[in-house]
């Protein structure tokens, strides 16, 4: 009863963000006098940009025949970007993780390839405004459990319901591979032995999974009688063994990698590797097997004590230069889901470290578009895409840029959030009290 | 191993006080061992000496000796003989004491006694001997490795009581030599996380130890003064304990603390600084490390040879998780005992920690093949703890002394000798039977009756067992049911090969190397034989083994610290430094200045300004043009480097000190060094109101714990609120440590406020209104903290999310006088931002860090900058490991976030938290007359594309990408000779193989540390 009412409470507190969702775009807009910064393409000086109806119309210089009713914006010294994409979060599944109330992400079991993320995508988190405030404009949000965790979801960051916020679901069937090796840890309670045993039973299963699935697969389009009976488990994982379905499979270590690349081969399954701490050791096994890597996180530290103290700075430069296709992600985990703001910094400090600019920035908008499979609405600025884009002062890499205003689809996003309402209402405190201007 | 015990008499009648059950025992107990190698000490050998025993003393020995005509004569011709070794720490690893229980293993024990000490952990008047019941198996494995006596300690508690000496003789009253031993034994004891008994942090221990030693030396006074005053004086408590312990310091009898690893001796001698004690360490192995520093405490130290398993390295991807300092001292553990020798600090060894004690020959004779001497090795066991331990007349093979020896078949330093049996008390224990014969060799044999035959027999034996072939011209039969007992050989073999069908049996009596018996063939014919030894077998292989196995000793040098990116040298201050031509971001009035040189002087700034003219061929000239200069970065709350963070098992908990567990080790350092920190203060944590004592450290990589503490930073502490204070996401299980509220958060401070009030008021300290007592006044660490903060000489850090709490504490301080010192994360100080200023607390800030739990939901990242214009002194911290190394470009959201000019947005984490941390006038900002402490950047520090090239502290050089790179370069090419050289040695290791560190190590340190979110 008492952890009903706290949850009543939280719940109550926690309704709704104040920032109300932007209606369809209902007249062309063009943007004049920007620095265009299309990401698929060269960086057009004093240009121009034209959507309508959601989607980029145009972009060049001097952009002759504008639709009736366009709205002109001219912003001289600004520049305009592809919304970034958050590629691995579980924004939208949970508000305050030390509350258990608020937690959205982890379905109990091992096996759950059937939940859905997007069905429990809260539309009205005070932590999608502050991460969209910053130019993040889509995330992949992921459930966490398991072996077999679910699917995950592209959202935009704006939307009265959660169905409005889609952009693309089911993207990926997320499997967390097995530790391969055995911890020592003080903190893991069971025996090497045991270990080991877990390890292999998991392996074991994943393969016993995909054959129940190939079985049920095989056994819907017979036809014959008596009809195959419903299975949501089996059901949901159809797309995966037919490959239309990737796989996200969650691997650090280099033996996981090495391990879940050989399966997804071995079963012919679309493999998408998320995390990858260790994945610049293998580059030549995630280039021959195709397989794109979502790397969790530059800001993380070194994974061993010997290893060079920017080892997780140079991993998507490594990548880069092996000619692995990546992107970049921030930490998925729980904590983070409220700092994904943060996500262009990661690319940053990847750029510090060698990777060259435009790649940076690519891998916070195309590449995580291609890798999820949205390339063809978001991640550049091209036309016939979304016009899901920002407006900024600058480079918005750099920590000191201030992102002015989003659009996502043409929609004119409310830049305003929790923080800037707090901010307003305190700074208001302190002229009251005449202690600033 | 089977061994035998040979009692020549069951009691030594002249201190006997029991009854005789029985008839009386006189066994003669004189004897002559004749024929024998006889080292008596190290370095002195008698070949062929005689050594007399007459009831359990050494009559005489040497080569021309009186033997006295009642002497039975034994003849160990072939035998070398040692005096009876020393084992100098025996610890049983019982895993239930047997009267006193902890953590928990604590079930339904006995009341304690009242007049024990309050903590279960310290017991120093614990007599060992009450509850000592040695297993008999115990004992023969001590003595089959040739220990005859030893130092036999307590395995629970922090204060654990005296040490016994025993002789490892069956068990008697005589075997005792004495029960109140020659040391107090101490030990690093205490609970982990989750346990709610104190201390369950190594900080907490050493507090603990610390006011224990202050409590003995107040009782011994307090009793004095009460003796002298029982008119007017009530008692003060009865504490077995303290009067122990008093005792024991003023007799200065040493203190032998157990150590785990190198830095834990360091922490032991300042421990003993501060009693003025006489103390000895129970080494760990790691010795080696920190050579310097162990030598010039001038101790006796007591050294286990439990040396590292093999790692398992077959794979490259299982040899990533060894940590380079971990195969590195795969490499060096068994040469530590050599080079403690070598730097000349007194040794004993112990067969403790090995995981079994019987591999503690084969570990000693690694060492020995590495280069340890064999005398060296030999004092060890016996002369060295024989004087330490004071054992007189035990340690050598001399007249007058104890009938304690070691008898082997060989050298015992050398491989394949065994320890034959041991003389205790002038009793002989054999330690292995003798095989009656040995068969082992060629014989000639002749069979005759149903069987006639002329062969040869091929015998091999290997202690009792006896296999081995019958050779018929060419045709070799294996031998079956080989039997060699009681003087009887027996054997079959199948007569397949012999044109028999069936089994062949044979047996005789042996006798003089010739065998005669009789037999019967498979058809049941008799058979009579005889053989004759005509020769030894040889076995080509054993030799060449043996040269490829050999050993020899590292040829690593220990870094500082040890492992990757440890220095082999420490890195030399350069006397004179000039930056040329560099953007320099003062921090100070300056502002940020452009093309300006910079002079530094024995690690002082001298001069800054345009064009600087400084010659001399001995100035390091550093042209930074193009390049960024910034301060030496601060992280005003950091939990990195240190063994402990939380003693959260009280709420007030002031008495314990971040200081006593500083890790200098951590790669934590060298990482934040590679981000541009210099300076760290290293906070306790959140987990009670009242925390304990920081350290603010300068990241001098390669130091000792001592070396990289920053001295003239004035002391703190830590305080808490809010949730974690109160327990809030602690599970169900933590609902009653009070308080579990912020209600009751404000009154356990006032109340330890008023505590500490009392306590300044009954010293009549100045300031405070002097009340009488009537005992002298009990020194109280933890109240000593508070008093300090009272009287402004201690600075309060207080973890603080709700605007709430924020206001109730700065409530607080004025009511008792003093002035917060900074409120730090105080995640809603906007919203009492003109409360702090005003008050005149600082402010330490994430930057942006929000909704993780449910007091931070208001948290915003324009925290920092709105406490900033409106007054509060403010800075940006990391509480992460990892932040720390990024703490320039965090700097930047002051910009992002509030629109602070950059120049003022550096000064977050430059000039801002070191005038938090009350160090400004050393650091901070680049003016002339601070340290030398600065960062070279490749671009502006802020943003997100620069990075870190150079870190100076005071003049010196800890870090740049230039000697990261060399250091690279060398650690993977250690890695893999040292991988090569594993690979190709033995598996000495045992069975398992070395538990890699792994990952472990990368610990995501916050002030939460421990379990709490």
């Amino acid at each position: 009863m008492k952890q009903f009412i706290l949850a009543i409470l939280i719940i109550s507190l926690l309704f709704a963000s104040d920032q109300i969702p932007a209606p369809r775009q209902d007249h062309p807009i063009l943007l004049k006098d920007v620095t265009i910064h299309p990401v698929s393409g060269p960086i057009l000086t004093q240009g121009e940009i034209l959507f309508s109806d959601g989607k980029i119309i145009e972009i060049g210089h001097r952009i002759s025949r504008l639709p009736e009713n366009t709205e002109i914006i001219s912003l001289p010294g600004k520049h305009v970007y592809p919304g970034m994409i958050a590629a691995n979060t579980v924004l939208g599944l949970v508000e305050v993780n030390a509350v258990r109330a608020t937690r959205d992400f982890a379905e109990v079991g091992s096996f759950n390839p059937n939940v859905r993320a997007e069905v429990s995508y809260n539309p009205d988190s005070e932590l999608i405004p502050v991460t969209r405030s910053n130019g993040v404009a889509i995330v992949l949000t992921v459930p966490q459990s398991g072996l077999i965790s679910g699917t995950s979801a592209a959202m935009m960051l704006d939307g009265w319901t959660w169905e409005d916020a889609t952009l693309k679901m089911p993207v990926g069937m997320h499997i967390r591979w097995p530790r391969m090796t055995v911890s020592h840890s003080r903190y893991v309670r069971k025996s090497p032995e045991e270990q080991k045993k877990e390890r292999d039973k998991q392996l074991k299963e994943l393969d016993e999974i995909l054959d129940k699935a190939r079985a049920y697969t095989q056994s819907i389009s017979a036809e014959k009688t008596p009809r195959q009976k419903m299975d949501l488990k089996w059901q949901s994982m159809v797309n995966v063994v037919k490959g239309e379905l990737p796989v996200f499979i969650h691997a650090n270590g280099v033996q996981q990698i090495e391990a879940a690349a050989e399966w997804a081969s071995r079963q012919k399954l679309n493999m998408v590797l998320v995390g990858g701490r260790d994945a610049w050791m293998v580059t030549d096994i995630l280039k021959k097997n195709n397989i794109p890597v979502i790397i969790e996180a530059t800001h993380k530290l070194p994974a061993r004590r010997w290893a060079n103290y920017d080892e997780s700075f140079k991993t998507p430069l490594i990548l880069y230069e092996a000619e692995v296709k990546f992107c970049i992600s921030a930490n998925g985990g729980a904590f983070q889901a409220a700092h994904q703001r943060n996500l262009p910094y990661e690319a940053a400090t990847a750029a510090a470290y060698g990777l060259p600019k435009d790649e940076a920035l690519k891998s916070v908008t195309l590449y995580p578009a291609e890798i999820l499979g949205i390339a063809d609405q978001v991640g550049s600025l091209e036309v016939g895409k979304d016009a899901t884009l920002f407006i900024s002062d600058g480079d918005p890499l750099e920590i000191m840029t201030r992102v002015e205003q989003l659009y996502i689809q043409g929609r004119k996003v409310d830049m305003g959030d929790r923080h800037k309402i707090l901010r307003d209402k305190y700074t208001e405190k302190y002229r009251q009290l005449g202690l600033i201007d | 191993m089977k061994t035998l015990s040979i009692i020549f008499l069951v009691s030594i009648s002249a201190a006997q006080v029991k009854p005789v059950d029985g008839l009386h025992d006189n066994t003669p107990r004189v004897f002559v061992l004749e024929n024998g190698k006889i080292i008596t000490q190290p370095g002195q050998v008698i070949d062929g000496g005689i050594i007399v025993i007459r009831n359990g003393i050494i009559e005489a020995v040497g080569k021309k000796v009186f033997v006295p005509a009642d002497a039975y004569k034994i003849d160990i011709s072939g035998k070398t003989v040692y005096p009876g070794f020393i084992e100098s720490y025996w610890k049983r690893e019982d895993k239930k004491p047997s009267s006193l229980n902890f953590g928990k293993e604590k079930k339904k024990v006995k009341p304690a006694p009242v007049t024990n000490h309050w903590n279960e952990r310290v017991h120093p008047e614990y007599r060992l001997i009450n509850d000592f019941q040695p297993k008999e198996k115990e004992l023969e494995t001590l003595r089959s490795l040739g220990f005859t006596v030893a130092q036999v300690v307590h395995n629970k508690g922090i204060f654990r009581g005296q040490s016994a000496l025993i002789h490892l003789g069956n068990w008697h009253p005589e075997s005792v030599i004495a029960e109140n031993g020659p040391a107090q034994i101490m030990a690093f004891e205490h609970g982990s996380w989750g346990d709610k008994g104190y201390p369950n942090s190594l900080m907490g221990t050493i507090a603990l130890m610390r006011q224990t030693f202050y409590d003995a030396q107040w009782n011994h006074n307090a009793r004095t003064y009460y003796n002298r005053n029982r008119d007017k004086t009530e008692s003060p408590d009865l504490d077995r304990a303290l009067e122990t312990l008093s005792a024991v310091m003023k007799s200065k009898l040493p203190f032998c603390f157990e150590t785990n690893q190198e830095l834990a001796a360091l922490r032991v001698q300042k421990i003993a600084n501060e009693f003025d004690l006489n103390f000895w360490l129970k080494g760990n192995g790691y010795e080696y490390r920190r050579l310097n520093e162990i030598k010039k405490m001038n101790t006796f130290v007591i050294v286990p040879l439990d040396y590292p398993e093999t790692p398992d390295v077959d794979s490259w991807e299982d040899a990533l998780d060894y940590d380079l300092e971990q195969l590195r001292h795969w490499d060096q553990a068994p040469d530590n005992a050599a080079r403690m020798i070598a730097a000349g600090i007194d040794i004993a060894l112990t067969t403790s920690d090995l995981k079994k004690r019987k591999q503690f020959h084969n570990s000693l004779l690694r060492s020995i093949e590495r280069g340890l001497s064999k005398d060296d090795a030999l004092a060890a066991l016996t002369t060295i703890p024989a004087k330490k331990l004071g054992l007189t007349n035990l340690g050598k093979v001399d007249k007058g002394y104890t009938a304690n020896l070691v008898i082997t078949d060989g050298d015992y330093f050398e491989k394949k000798s065994k320890v034959t049996e041991v003389w205790i008390q002038g009793k002989r224990y054999m330690i292995k039977e003798e095989p009656v014969h040995d068969v082992a060799g060629k014989w000639d044999i002749t069979i005759s009756g149903g069987l006639n035959l002329n062969a040869t027999l091929e015998l091999i034996q290997k202690d009792n067992k006896v296999s081995g072939k019958l050779v018929v011209d060419s045709t070799k039969i294996k031998l079956k049911d080989v039997e060699n007992e009681a003087h009887r050989f027996a054997f079959t073999f199948p007569g397949k090969d012999l044109d028999l069908e069936g089994i062949v049996r044979l047996s005789g009596t042996l006798q003089n190397k010739s065998i005669t018996g009789s037999g019967i063939a498979p058809d049941g014919s008799e058979i009579k034989w005889t053989a004759s030894w005509t020769g030894t077998l040889e076995d080509p292989d054993e030799n060449k083994k043996e040269e490829s196995k050999k050993e020899s000793s590292s040829e690593l040098t220990p870094l500082f610290p040890e492992g990757a990116y440890g220095f082999a040298e420490q890195p030399e201050q350069a006397k004179k430094i000039l930056i040329k031509n560099a953007t320099l971001w003062t921090s100070g009035s300056a502002g940020i200045l452009k093309n300006v040189d910079m002079f530094i002087r024995n690690g002082i700034i001298e001069k800054i300004g345009k064009n600087l003219k400084v010659s001399g061929s001995d100035v390091y000239v550093i042209d930074a043009t193009g390049k960024h200069v910034t301060p030496g970065l601060i992280d005003a709350h950091n939990h990195s480097s240190a063994f402990a963070i939380n003693e959260g098992t009280q709420s007030v908990t002031a008495e314990v000190r971040i200081y006593d567990v500083l890790n200098s080790d951590d790669i934590a350092i060298y990482r934040q060094l590679a981000g541009g920190l210099t300076i760290v203060n290293i906070l306790h944590g959140s987990a009670n109101a009242i925390g304990g004592q920081n350290a603010v450290i300068k990241l001098r990589w390669g130091q000792t714990p001592e070396g990289i503490l920053f001295k003239e930073a004035p002391p703190g502490i830590k305080f808490a609120l809010g949730e974690n204070v109160k327990q809030s996401n602690w599970g169900d299980d933590n609902t009653t440590r009070y308080p579990q509220t912020r209600m009751g958060v404000e009154q356990i401070i006032r109340d330890a406020f008023a505590a500490a009030t009392d306590y300044a008021e009954a010293l009549g300290l100045a300031g405070f209104e002097k009340t009488f007592s009537n005992l002298p006044v009990r020194k109280n660490l933890e109240l000593d903290a508070l008093v300090e903060i009272l009287q402004g000489k201690r600075m309060v850090h207080c973890h603080s999310y709700r605007q709430d709490e924020i206001l109730m504490l700065t409530r607080i301080a004025e009511d008792y006088g003093f002035t917060i010192g900074v409120f730090q994360h105080v995640l809603e100080g906007y919203k009492v931002a003109d409360r702090i200023a005003e008050h005149g607390a600082g402010a330490s800030t994430f930057t942006d860090w929000w909704s993780y739990k449910f007091e931070v939901i208001d948290a915003i990242p324009f925290n920092g900058t709105i406490m900033n214009e409106v007054g509060v002194l403010t800075s940006f911290n990391s509480d992460s490991n990892e932040l720390a190394r990024r703490m320039g470009k965090e700097a930047a959201k002051a910009v992002k976030y509030g629109g602070v000019s950059q120049e003022e947005a550096l000064k977050f984490v430059t000039i801002n938290p070191a005038k938090q941390l009350g160090i400004d006038p050393y650091v901070g900002s680049l003016e002339k007359g601070k340290h030398g402490d600065f960062v070279i950047w490749s671009d502006n520090p802020l943003s997100s594309y620069s990075y870190c090239e150079q870190t100076w502290i005071e003049g010196t050089l800890y870090f740049s990408t230039e000697r990261d790179a060399e250091m690279r370069k060398h650690i993977s090419d250690e890695r893999n000779m040292l991988i090569q050289k594993i690979l190709v040695s033995d598996d000495k290791g045992g069975e398992k193989s070395m538990k890699p560190n792994g990952d472990s190590h990368n610990h995501f340190y916050s002030c939460t540390e421990g379990g709490v979110h």
